[in-house]
C-alpha cells in the first residue's frame, strides 16, 4: 500500500508561489508557513488536506496529489481489474462548470456516460452509500440517546453529543488537535468508505467477482478524501476499501484529455447497486445535510411514526455555526417528547469553542455536524475553480 | 546665430528636487525588489536579507513612495495644481511638437521646434503617465499588503497583475526619461537642474521652453 499521501500529505505549494500570503488566512489549521514575500510551504503534520488553500490561491500555485495516472489509468488499462466508480452528490452539480455550463447544472446522466466512455466497468452512485451512512449514524445517535437516558441494553453506546464522521478533514482536525473528543465522533464510515467496503464484499458476491480483482475508484469534490482512502484502517474486507480517489477537476480533465464531447453526450443512468436512493443522501454534500438526513432517520425510529414534515428548515443555511432544537416524540418513553438539540458547523475554524464546551461538560447539544469547507462539500477543495468571480 | 542669452533660471526649487530624489530612490528600490519577487531572483532578495525582508523593505519603501509626493502636494498645492494644469493642457504647438517628437528622434526631421511651456509635450505626456502609474501602483499595492486576508483571490490576482504591469511600464518610462534628461546631448542639461542645484541656463530655456521663458520675462 502506498504511504505517499499519508507521509507527505495531499496538498503542496508549488514553486509558482508568489508569496502573496493569501492562503494563510484561508487555512483553518494554520498549517501554511511563510511570511509575506517568502515562498510558502505546508506543514504536513497540521494540514487536514481540505484543499481550501488550493481553490483560493490567486495564482493556482497550490496542487493536490493526483492518483489519476499512477493508479486510476493503470487500473483502467489492466484487463484483469474490474474497475468500479462512485461519484459523490456534490460532483454532479459542479462538473458541468468545467464544460461551460452554469454552476449548479445537474449533469449526472452525462457524467455516467462519460465514465463509461473512460472505461469504468460499473458506474455507481455514492448516494446509496450515503443512505447507509445516514442509517448507521442515525442509529448510533439513537443508541447514544438511549444510553444517556439509561435505557437498558445501550450501556456501551458512546457519549453525547455525537459528532458526524463523514468529513475526513474534520476527522483529522479532531485527531490532531482534540484526541479527547474522538469517543464523541460517530463510528460510521463516510459514504465513500462505505461504498468501497460494500464494493469489495456485497458487490463482489453479487457480480460473482473475486474481490481482489475489483478496483474501487471514487470521484469526490474533496481533496481530503484522497487521504481518507489511504488510511490503513480502511481494509475491513481484507482489501483496501477505496483504491483511488479523483476530484471533480480531475474527472473533468480526464474527460477533456480523452476528447469526449461532454455537453453532447447522451443521458445515461447509473448502474443499480440495490435500488433507488433517498433524497436524504442528495443533500449530504451541503452543510446541514448530514444532520438533516440523520435527523429524519432518528425521528422516524424514535417516534415510530412516518415523518410527515421532512423539511428541517432550522438546520439549513450558511451561517458558520447554526443550532436548532427538534422535538422528537420517543415511543420508548411512552410518547414523551424529547428535545434533540443539534448544531451545525461549517468550517473547522469555528469548531474549537464547541469542542471545548463538550470537553468541559458545558454543551447542551446532542448531535453536532461538522464540515470543513464553507457551505459543505459543494465548496470542497476538489471542485472546479472559478477565477472569474470577484 | 541668435543673440546669446546669459544667466540661469531656477526651474525646480529645493522641495521639488527633494521630492524628486526621494521618489527616484524609492522607485529604484521598489523596482529592484519587485523584479526580484516576480522573477524569483534570489540574488536580489539576498541583498535585502532574504525574500521576507525584501518584501518588508518593498512595502515600507512603498509607504515612502506614497507619502513623499503626498506631503509635497500638501505643502505645494498651488504649484502642483499649476503643474497638473500645464501637463493636462495641450495646445496646437504641443501637437506640432509631437509630430516631430521635438527633434529627439533621429529619423524624424524637425527643422523648427514649436515653442513649449515649462514642460514640452513629451514631458507633459510622461508626467500624466507617471501620475496615473503611481496612483495605480499605490491603489493596488496597499490592498495586496494590508487586505490580503479579506480580498477575494480573483481580486487579489487582479491587483498583482495591475501592480506588476504598471510597474513594468513605469520602469520603461523612467528609463526613457533618464535617457533624455541625462544622456541625450540635446537635453542632458536638464539633469543638473533637477538633480543638483535646480537651475537651468536661460539660453537653453529660451530655446527649449520658449513660451515659459517669455512668461518669465513678462513677470520680470
Amino acid at each position: 500500500m502506498s504511504t505517499a499521501v499519508l507521509n507527505n500529505g495531499v496538498i503542496h505549494v508549488s514553486d509558482q508561489c508568489k508569496a502573496c500570503d493569501h492562503c494563510t488566512s484561508i487555512c483553518p489549521t494554520g498549517a501554511i508557513q511563510g511570511r509575506l514575500g517568502e515562498k510558502h510551504h505546508i506543514e504536513i503534520r497540521k494540514c487536514i488536506n481540505c484543499g481550501q488553500c488550493l481553490i483560493n490561491c490567486p495564482f493556482g500555485a497550490i496542487d493536490d496529489f493526483s492518483m489519476v495516472n499512477e493508479r486510476i489509468r493503470k487500473a483502467l488499462d489492466n484487463p484483469h481489474q474490474f474497475v468500479v466508480v462512485q461519484e459523490a452528490p456534490a460532483v454532479r452539480v459542479a462538473l458541468g462548470e468545467e464544460f461551460g455550463l452554469a454552476p449548479g447544472t445537474n449533469v449526472k446522466n452525462k457524467m455516467y456516460a462519460a465514465l463509461r466512455k473512460l472505461g469504468f466497468d460499473k458506474v455507481y452512485d455514492t448516494e446509496f452509500a450515503a443512505d447507509l451512512t445516514i442509517t448507521e449514524e442515525g442509529t448510533e445517535l439513537i443508541h447514544r440517546v438511549f444510553n444517556a437516558l439509561g435505557v437498558p441494553g445501550f450501556e456501551h453506546a458512546g457519549p453525547l453529543p455525537q459528532f458526524t464522521s463523514c468529513c475526513p478533514a474534520w476527522v483529522k482536525y479532531a485527531e490532531d488537535n482534540y484526541p479527547q473528543i474522538l469517543p464523541h465522533i460517530s463510528t460510521a464510515k463516510s459514504p465513500q468508505q462505505m461504498f468501497g467496503a460494500v464494493s469489495k464484499t456485497y458487490l463482489a458476491e453479487k457480480l460473482s467477482l473475486d474481490p481482489g480483482t475489483i478496483y474501487s475508484v471514487s470521484v469526490m469534490p474533496c481533496t481530503a478524501k484522497k487521504y481518507e482512502c489511504d488510511r490503513p484502517e480502511f481494509i475491513a474486507s481484507g482489501y483496501k476499501d477505496v483504491d483511488a480517489v479523483m476530484t471533480t477537476r480531475e474527472l473533468a480533465q480526464m474527460i477533456k484529455t480523452a476528447g469526449i464531447d461532454f455537453v453532447n453526450l447522451p443521458d445515461e443512468r447509473a448502474d443499480q447497486f440495490i435500488g433507488s436512493s433517498t433524497g436524504a443522501a442528495t443533500i449530504f454534500g451541503v452543510t446541514g445535510g448530514v444532520m438533516e438526513a440523520a435527523l429524519r432517520t432518528a425521528y422516524e425510529v424514535l417516534s415510530g411514526e412516518a415523518l410527515g414534515k421532512v423539511d428541517f428548515q432550522a438546520v439549513r443555511g450558511l451561517d458558520p455555526v447554526r443550532e436548532a432544537v427538534v422535538e422528537v416524540p420517543v415511543k420508548a418513553l411512552g410518547g414523551k417528547t424529547l428535545p434533540v438539540s443539534v448544531c451545525i458547523v461549517t468550517g473547522t475554524r469555528y469548531v474549537a469553542p464547541i469542542i471545548e464546551d463538550v470537553l468541559a461538560d458545558r454543551s447542551n447539544y446532542h448531535f453536532i455536524e461538522v464540515m470543513n469547507c464553507p457551505g459543505g462539500c459543494i465548496n470542497g477543495g476538489g471542485q472546479p475553480i472559478r477565477r472569474d468571480t470577484y | 546665430m541668435s543673440e546669446e542669452i546669459k544667466g540661469k533660471i531656477l526651474k525646480h526649487d529645493t522641495q521639488t528636487r527633494t521630492m524628486h530624489w526621494i521618489h527616484l530612490l524609492a522607485f529604484i528600490i521598489l523596482g529592484l525588489t519587485g523584479i526580484g519577487f516576480y522573477w524569483d531572483i534570489a540574488g536580489i532578495a539576498n541583498i535585502f536579507g532574504g525574500p521576507a525582508n525584501a518584501s518588508l523593505v518593498h512595502r515600507w519603501t512603498g509607504v515612502i513612495f506614497t507619502l513623499g509626493p503626498t506631503l509635497y502636494i500638501l505643502l505645494n498645492f498651488d504649484r502642483f495644481s499649476r503643474f497638473v494644469d500645464t501637463i493636462s493642457t495641450f495646445t496646437r504647438n504641443d501637437f506640432a511638437w509631437l509630430k516631430t517628437m521635438g527633434g529627439y528622434v533621429p529619423f524624424i526631421k524637425a527643422e523648427h521646434t514649436p515653442p513649449q511651456e515649462k514642460y514640452n509635450a513629451g514631458q507633459k505626456i510622461l508626467g500624466g503617465l507617471i501620475i496615473a502609474g503611481c496612483l495605480l501602483i499605490i491603489i493596488t499595492g496597499f490592498p495586496m499588503w494590508l487586505w490580503r486576508d479579506m480580498l477575494s483571490s480573483a481580486f487579489l490576482a487582479l491587483c498583482y497583475n495591475i501592480h506588476f504591469w504598471t510597474a513594468m511600464i513605469m520602469i520603461l518610462l523612467v528609463a526613457g526619461h533618464f535617457f533624455l534628461a541625462a544622456i541625450h546631448p540635446k537635453s542632458r542639461v536638464e539633469f543638473a537642474s533637477m538633480m543638483l542645484d535646480g537651475y537651468v541656463d536661460a539660453q537653453v530655456t529660451a530655446h527649449h521652453n520658449a513660451k515659459w521663458f517669455t512668461q518669465l520675462q513678462k513677470i520680470e
